[in-house]
């Protein structure tokens, strides 16, 4: 029983000692024991300080004011005497072509053959008048009033006509119905009725030989211009198709010939013209004699002898009204033939003179420089051809700016005003170059949420180089500032941490408590707060940490 | 107890020991189990977002057949706002530019990193929206970036990626461009060790960039994750809007509500589910943490079947124990209730003499 006692006393005693040895060292080391368990947490004191929002951006730049050389012809390059990147002055030599015609020049001939060639034939086609031929070669042509005072001229003559023929067929129809008003009449006016009708009779074919005589004379009159444009068209060294010597010769020989021909026609038709007035005064006597045999005015035979002179009075004024109206039309179709002929003419003059100027060049030509500046890229090689209208090399201009570009978001544009010096990323690569936001427009490619920046660039720069750049001219000062990694977000907004401290027997105890802030800016690396802080920066706000930091939570602090 | 265990039998002293000592791995598997569901701290947004209980986390992964741009995310921002505000659902917090709910959105991809020493090749993701909210990185430098912050051109890489471009670790602020632009690394993060993380994807230098540098500079798979906390009045809430409204073919995607993926019911739904959890029918290729969340599942699954069998071996015991006394019992209801009635008065008798002897006492 002693013993069992005995061992029962030492087997509470070595418990006893066990247990208040593990008090003794859990005493000792727990501060030690504890801060190991706690998140080791890293930041820094609240500072005041400027934000400024730079917006970033890169881009290629680009010639302000491009020039592209380029010529208008099909040419092979025989060499390219200048490389991108070289700097030439004006009218030096760029490009050497090849010895060789260019395609432009042999369409240039060929269109000229064919515009001479349609020139002529419509000329030999008989349908257009000697008068617009003859004003087409003395390049004669008249002016658009000159054309409009014609054809006016021509329908006055029309309407004048007109007019005349309105009031012998008012003054016809007063007698028919006079004549049918009155009966007839019993007097026997018939031998001088008959004197009458051959007076008359006489007279029509003299007037018809007259006009016979007239078509003669000019029909002579026709043949010598025809002589004449032949004679001209063969003394100006022209070509004209199915032409030979025998016409030219024959005329010549009208030529000749048709002048005094013309001059018999003209005396024959005075002649006749004399002697149809004769008739003329021979059958007004008739017409007197048969109306004093007749009776006097109301003698229905008079009155029908006057009502047939006004028959003949009207056919003669509509022949006069139709001739004038025809001669309008002839007028209009001139005008346009003349003017026709006249374009005709124009170009071919137009297509000689490309054709000498390409045939100057066809030999020893070569591409000199516009103006001075820095050849910016040569776009074609030796022995290729050029396309007409296509640049071949393109320069920058002395003294000409560059630009650059790139596009940005609306939100991002916002904060930028134009402007604005922006700032080279590697700015110690360059020594003078300046860039400046020329222009902030909506982008293209996407209106609606993006918005291109333009920026005017100056300085050692060349075109196809790339540039960072960084711009934003907004910058505030703010009295407390934090790293952004400290600003933390939950569903009651933005918080920082801020670490608290306690001194406690086991010595100095930090604890993380929560600030709501609002973030009034941000930029890449500091964010701008206010909030209830009232420790005039002496708040330590936390950055970082080894676990997961909550409100209250104790922590231990970096290096302590 | 001498008596007591005198009076067992060396069968019933070994069952009674096997039962405690399966109650004890029961109650270590549960605390397993607890401290496991919360080192995935990309499935506890919900928890750090809210103190409260009313919000929910639920994250969308998209088949690379999916076109989710921005403008589809943005628009879907614009309803959520709608419905929040139709269900009375308001932000009641006093603190200016507080949020009722937060997005993220990322994209798979490759990018390529130069520095003035090297060239690094890395696989990337593209983030949008406020990414690192939900993935909190254990940040070694610097800070993270958010997709809506006023410039893109920013980076986070991790230490390994931070030593092949600068030969050092503390390089937040350093700049490293990408398809030849400048982009600013803001942070290094650790990256994240383990056999689990390594076989989920994480078994190389990872670049976080904005989904626009990604798109435009790298080379994206599109966005193929949106993930989103936000207010769930009532349960499954957040989860059945955004599966309905995210404009997906749900045959083309896969919805997680992240806040009770561990919880008890879903891991009994895992454990029930084994044989066809495994099985897949949608072109997904799930991000490492995600794969790393799921097979967390997998060991949540397991330990929660063998914790089962550890509990049910002692209330086995105890049930037969029970029934063992039960059918041996020497007393009765009545009985019982007579020692019971019997305690009561002895205690009520033993307080009446302890105020009579005060009383005693004070009065001489």
């Amino acid at each position: 029983m002693n013993e069992n006692g005995t061992k029962r006393r030492d087997w509470v005693k070595n418990a006893a000692i066990v247990f208040l040895s593990v008090l003794l060292v859990l005493t000792f080391f727990s501060n030690t024991i504890l801060n190991y368990s706690l998140p080791e947490v890293a930041g820094q004191y609240i500072q005041s300080g400027t934000i400024t929002s730079k917006i970033r951006g890169s881009g290629t730049i680009e010639s302000g004011d491009l020039y592209n050389i380029q010529i208008n012809e099909t040419r092979t390059v025989e060499s390219v005497m200048v490389r991108a990147g070289d700097e030439v002055t004006k009218g030096d030599i760029l490009f050497l072509l090849a010895d060789k015609e260019s395609t432009e020049l042999t369409t240039a001939e060929d269109q000229l053959d064919a515009a001479i060639l349609e020139f002529e034939m419509k000329i030999l086609s008989g349908d257009i008048s000697n008068a617009v031929i003859n004003n087409v070669q003395r390049n004669n042509i008249s002016s658009v009033s000159q054309y409009q005072s014609r054809i006016l001229a021509a329908e006055a003559t029309i309407e004048s006509w007109q007019k005349k023929v309105d009031e012998i067929t008012t003054k016809i129809s007063e007698l028919e119905a006079t004549i049918n008003k009155l009966g007839y009449s019993t007097t026997d006016a018939s031998e001088e009725a008959k004197k009458l009708y051959n007076a008359q009779s006489a007279y029509d074919r003299k007037n018809t030989e007259l006009t016979t005589a007239k078509s003669y004379l000019s029909s002579l009159q026709s043949d010598l211009a025809k002589a004449q444009e032949t004679i001209k068209y063969y003394e100006n060294g022209l070509t004209v198709s199915g032409n030979d010597p025998a016409d030219i010769q024959y005329a010549y020989s009208q030529r000749d010939k048709l002048p005094a021909m013309i001059t018999e026609a003209q005396a024959t038709v005075t002649n006749l013209q004399t002697e149809l007035y004769n008739l003329n005064v021979e059958v007004e006597k008739a017409k007197a004699a048969h109306e004093s045999k007749s009776g006097n005015t109301g003698s229905i035979n008079s009155l029908k002898i006057e009502l047939e002179n006004w028959k003949l009075e009207l056919h003669a004024k509509e022949g006069s009204l139709k001739e004038a109206q025809e001669a309008k039309t002839q007028l209009l179709t001139d005008i346009a033939q003349e003017l026709s002929l006249d374009a005709q003419s124009d170009t071919i003059e137009k297509l000689r003179e490309t054709v000498a100027e390409l045939r100057a060049k066809a030999i020893g030509a070569a591409i000199e420089a516009p103006v001075s500046g820095i050849i910016t890229s040569v776009l074609i090689t030796a022995g290729a051809d050029t396309v007409a209208g296509t640049p071949i090399a393109t320069m920058q201009p002395e003294g000409k700016g560059y630009t650059m570009s790139f596009s940005v978001t609306n939100k991002q544009a916002q904060s930028l005003s134009v402007g604005a010096k922006a700032d080279l990323v590697n700015a110690w690569y360059y020594n003078d170059v300046e860039v400046t936001l020329a222009s902030i427009k909506p982008d293209t490619t996407d209106p609606g949420q993006k918005k291109l920046l333009t920026f005017h660039v100056t300085g050692s720069v060349t075109t196809g180089q790339s540039l960072s750049i960084s711009v934003g001219d907004k910058s505030a000062t703010y009295d407390m500032i934090v790293p952004n990694s400290a600003v933390r977000e939950d569903n009651n907004g933005k918080f920082i941490l801020v670490v608290e401290s306690k001194e406690s027997p086991l010595g100095t105890r930090y604890t993380a408590t929560r600030v709501d802030v609002e973030e009034l800016a941000r930029d890449d690396t500091q964010a701008a707060i206010s909030g209830a802080l009232y420790g005039y920066g002496n708040e330590f706000v936390i950055t970082t940490s080894t676990k997961l930091v909550e409100a209250g939570q104790q922590v231990r602090l970096a290096n302590k | 107890m001498k008596r007591f265990l005198h009076k067992l039998s060396v069968r019933q002293i070994i069952l009674g020991i096997s039962g405690i000592v399966s109650l004890l791995i029961f109650l270590i598997f549960c605390l397993v189990i607890h401290l496991e569901s919360n080192t995935q701290v990309s499935q506890q947004m919900a928890d750090r977002w809210s103190e409260d209980k009313n919000v929910s986390q639920v994250s969308c992964f998209f088949s690379a057949n999916v076109d989710i741009t921005p403008d589809s995310i943005e628009q879907f921002r614009h309803t959520l706002d709608a419905a929040l505000l139709e269900a009375s659902i308001i932000q009641e917090s006093p603190n200016a530019g507080a949020r009722l709910w937060a997005d993220a959105y990322s994209a798979d991809g490759k990018i390529t990193l130069k520095s003035d020493r090297t060239a690094l090749e890395a696989d990337a993701v593209g983030i949008g929206g406020d990414y690192f909210l939900f993935h909190p990185l254990t940040l070694l430098y610097g800070s993270y970036f958010s997709g809506n912050d006023l410039m893109q051109d920013y980076c986070i890489i991790d230490e390994d990626a931070a030593w092949q471009l600068f030969g050092s670790s503390d390089v937040a602020g350093m700049s490293v461009t990408i398809g030849d632009i400048p982009h600013i690394i803001t942070g290094v993060v650790r990256r994240e060790e383990g056999y689990l993380y390594e076989a989920a994807g994480l078994n190389s230098t990872l670049v976080y960039v904005s989904h626009d540098t990604l798109s435009t500079l790298g080379r994206s798979n599109g966005i193929n994750h949106y993930e989103i906390v936000m207010p769930s009045p009532v349960s499954q809430y957040a989860y059945n809007y955004v599966k309905e409204k995210i404009g997906v073919d749900e045959r083309e995607m896969e919805v997680v509500e992240n806040t009770t993926r561990y919880s008890l019911a879903n891991r009994l739904k895992g454990i029930l589910a084994v044989g066809t959890r495994s099985m897949n029918g949608k072109a997904i290729i799930y991000p490492y943490w995600e794969n790393v969340a799921r097979g967390y599942e997998d060991i949540l699954n397991i330990l929660t079947f063998l914790s089962i069998f550890f509990l049910l071996y002692p209330l086995t015991l105890l049930v037969i124990c029970l029934v063992i006394l039960w059918k041996h019992k020497t007393w009765t209801f009545r009985s019982v209730w007579n020692v019971l009635r019997d305690k009561w008065e002895r205690i009520l008798e033993t307080k009446r003499e302890k105020r009579k002897s005060k009383k005693m006492r004070e009065k001489s």
